[in-house]
């Protein structure tokens, strides 16, 4: 106890105007926004210069995000976002979590979820393959290997922002579609921020998410949207062939794409809309934020059995 | 206070039963003021003589609902363990430690699952409720169930840290289940210096004032919850909580009571008594009534003024009934057939019926009894509040659909004005399935002749229009 006062009282006499230090300490720290603690530490270690310190907390921000991940992991992450981008015959698809629903609102986690489903679609572009329809999934070490455009991996930049939410995250999963041909990609989000059609290369949020490849003469962009919206809210598990797939008899449990009520129209199925208009689900990916994902869903129906 | 104490230890506990006996017979049926006035004498007398017996709750004070936000690593568990710490020390709370209210164990309130930590614990001026819930979603669910609805906020910030980038997510959170009183305790001050303090103050003040809040004013008490609990450094310890609790006594206004709102009855049976006229039944929501009571019959398209002449409850003559009270009350110039189930009895000028309103609903998940399928725009529903229901018709604004499970804000039409107020709670059902419970919380423009008769309008006619628009 009396070291430590000690200590306080010599940093005092070494700074003789402390109305200085803390103008110093505050400009830090919203220029930064890095925690007290650090941009004191930082001060401390260059003598109140203002531009040292704040390279310091920069080098060592890699770092402390690194131990703060370190620390926090383990720790669950039920909550998070689904990030999903389409541009032109490319789609990709992130799910981040993380502990608070609090955090998943963040102007920061938006971000990453940003960062890291541009850097799918961007690995998805480098990608060339034969057919109409190429889908690849990621695993959680997978996505955090992966390399930005400024040489840190994924993970890095996930160490930086639990460095900077002070909540465990984690990149939990992703998938990428590219297409051929006549094939078209529509990707939505649920809750969608509006109700307007996604921009070419915007990257929307949500709770849930899908990816939709669609063979069409012609495209119907509204009529895209809201098929993708009732893969979201109606959660089917294939698309279904007719003839092969019969409907099952309480309308509610249906599975099968075709064969559901159409979420906008009760009244017609989702197989009679697509006929009308000439359009082809040829393939859809659905997330769901914090849902077992399939292999485990898969691994925890065998433990039952 | 400390003469007291003494004769407090001389007093065996015999005489101290009985003297609290004497007490309550004497305020038994008297007035509320009454009963304030000598709330402080009441309220020391320990209750912990019985801890065996399940502890009778004592309502000497006024109640407050208050609550704790913040990040999940500033403290806002120990906090709560160190207020409960320190108050128990003076016998006002039941110390309960930091793995009790961990974890905040998952609750069925109405139905519907929401992860919260209750704990009660009083000062010497009023007696809390307090709520600590993980997410927003959990703080939304509390709002709509209204278990505990919070009348004020104890945000904490660690010094350490500061303020984090959620914490704008938590004050919008608090705008948003409208709390509008908000008390700040800076955490974990023994790891920080004064300065790292002062800074930290003056970051959440700005960061209050962009939220809309009056920051220059909100009062901040600096301290440490760890020290508190472990009864180190009182000066940063237990006398921080102290202070914080004094500035949440004086800062959060004490919510107006029931009883001392202007009356209202939901009718819930109609009876005509031969000789004595009509007899309306049900429970006194809140206000108190006499005989001679001036009264006005709301609902259904219609209001109508009467007098109470008479109030009965369990064949006994009342003099006064009191909000809680499931009563008779003989009303004089009104046929039984003009009064119908659903309708309100209330002070007259005090509730108007209503038809168009937005408020903050709960969809169930399936898992509790709801949908298993989400639902859009235009679905309708049956409403229930009070004793009343009416179809209604549902509109999302800013989303396309609901899913099962989700909190949505929604506009709701009803067919026919019905009494609601901001803050009434009501059930939404579509045939036998509840689907979710909501509470109103904003009051929109009545619907207009043409507007009401599109309610019942199909999905054909609603197109044929918006093309003919185009």
């Amino acid at each position: 106890m009396f070291f430590k006062h000690a200590i306080k009282r010599l940093s005092m006499a070494r700074m003789p105007y402390s109305t200085d230090v803390k103008s110093a300490l505050a400009a830090l720290r919203k220029k930064t926004g890095y925690t007290f603690a650090n941009c004191k530490k930082a001060l401390e270690m260059h003598n109140n210069d203002l531009a040292k310190a704040e390279q310091w907390l920069n080098q060592q921000a890699q770092t402390m995000g690194w131990a703060k991940a370190t620390k926090l992991e383990g720790r669950a992450t039920a909550q998070g976002l689904v990030g999903v981008l389409v541009r032109e015959n490319i789609g990709a698809m992130v799910e981040i979590n993380c502990e608070t629903d609090f955090v998943a609102r963040n102007d920061n986690f938006k971000n990453f979820v940003s960062h890291a489903t541009k850097v799918c679609a961007q690995y998805t572009e480098m990608t060339d393959f034969d057919g109409d329809l190429w889908k690849l999934g990621f695993e959680s070490e997978a996505l955090r290997n992966l390399k930005l455009d400024d040489g840190k991996t994924l993970g890095d930049h996930l160490a930086l922002l639990i460095g900077t939410v002070g909540e465990n995250a984690t990149v939990r999963r992703a998938i990428c579609f590219k297409t051929n041909n006549e094939l078209s990609l529509f990707g939505y989000t649920h809750p969608s921020k509006d109700s307007t059609i996604p921009q070419p290369n915007e990257v929307r949020f949500g709770r849930y998410g899908a990816i939709v490849a669609f063979r069409s003469a012609e495209t119907n962009l509204d009529l895209q949207k809201n098929l993708v919206q009732h893969i979201i809210g109606m959660d089917p598990n294939k698309v279904g062939e007719k003839g092969k797939d019969e409907p099952v008899e309480n309308k509610d449990d249906e599975k099968c794409l075709i064969h559901q009520e159409y979420l906008l129209d009760p009244s017609a199925t989702v197989g009679e809309i697509l006929q009308e208009n000439q359009l082809e689900v040829v393939d859809f990916q659905r997330f769901e934020c914090g849902e077992p994902s399939k292999n485990e869903a898969f691994a925890a129906e065998k433990l039952v059995n | 206070m400390y003469g007291y104490r003494v004769v407090r230890a001389i007093l065996c506990p015999t005489v101290q039963r009985s003297l609290k006996h004497l007490i309550y017979r004497r305020n038994f049926g008297t007035q509320v003021l009454a009963f304030n006035l000598r709330a402080p004498a009441v309220s020391v007398i320990p209750s912990r003589n019985y801890a065996s017996e399940k502890k009778v709750f004592q309502r000497t004070k006024p109640h407050c609902n208050v609550g704790t936000i913040g990040h999940v690593d500033h403290g806002k568990t120990t906090l709560t363990a160190a207020i409960t710490k320190v108050l128990a020390d003076k016998e006002l709370a039941e110390s309960k430690k930091y793995s009790d209210i961990d974890n905040a164990p998952e609750e069925k309130a109405r139905g519907i699952t929401i992860n919260v930590a209750h704990i009660e614990y009083q000062t010497e001026n009023r007696h809390y409720g307090h709520t600590d819930c993980p997410g927003h979603a959990d703080y939304i669910k509390n709002m709509i169930t209204g278990t505990a609805q919070m009348d004020g906020a104890i945000l904490v910030v660690a010094a350490t840290d500061g303020a984090m980038p959620q914490t704008r997510e938590h004050l919008l959170l608090a705008k948003q289940i409208g709390i509008d009183h908000i008390v700040v305790f800076i955490n974990k001050v023994d790891a920080a210096d004064s300065e790292m303090v002062d800074l930290v103050e003056m970051e959440i003040r700005e960061l209050l004032t962009e939220m809309g809040y009056d920051g220059d004013n909100v009062p901040i008490i600096k301290g440490s919850a760890l020290c508190a609990l472990e009864g180190k450094n009182p000066e940063i310890g237990s006398e921080a909580i102290v202070k914080l609790l004094e500035e949440v006594d004086k800062h959060i206004p004490t919510p107006v009571r029931d009883l001392d709102k202007p009356f209202l009855l939901p009718v819930e049976n109609v009876y005509s008594i031969p000789g004595r006229g009509t007899v309306v039944t049900g429970r006194l929501e809140r206000g108190t009534i006499k005989k001679g009571n001036e009264c006005e019959f709301v609902g259904y398209n219609k209001v109508m003024k009467s007098t109470i002449t008479g109030i009965e409850m369990f064949h006994q003559i009342l003099e006064e009934a009191q909000a809680g009270d499931q009563l008779g009350a003989l009303v004089r110039g009104v046929k039984r057939d003009d009064i119908k189930r659903g309708m309100v009895m209330c002070k007259p000028g005090t509730v108007k019926p209503l038809d168009h309103f937005e408020a903050q609903v709960y969809i169930l998940s399936k898992e509790e009894g709801g949908r298993s399928k989400p639902f859009t725009s235009f679905i309708q529903l049956q409403m229930f509040s009070r004793t009343w229901d009416c179809a209604t018709v549902v509109n999302i604004p800013g989303k396309e659909m609901v899913m099962p499970g989700e909190d949505a804000k929604l506009v709701l039409k009803l067919i026919r004005p019905m009494v609601l107020e901001k803050g009434q709670r009501f059930t939404l059902r579509d045939g036998s399935i509840t689907l979710g419970t909501g509470v109103v919380t904003n009051i929109l423009t009545p619907l207009s002749d043409a507007q009401r008769a599109e309610l019942t309008e199909g999905k054909k006619a609603r197109e044929k229009k918006a093309a003919g628009k185009n």
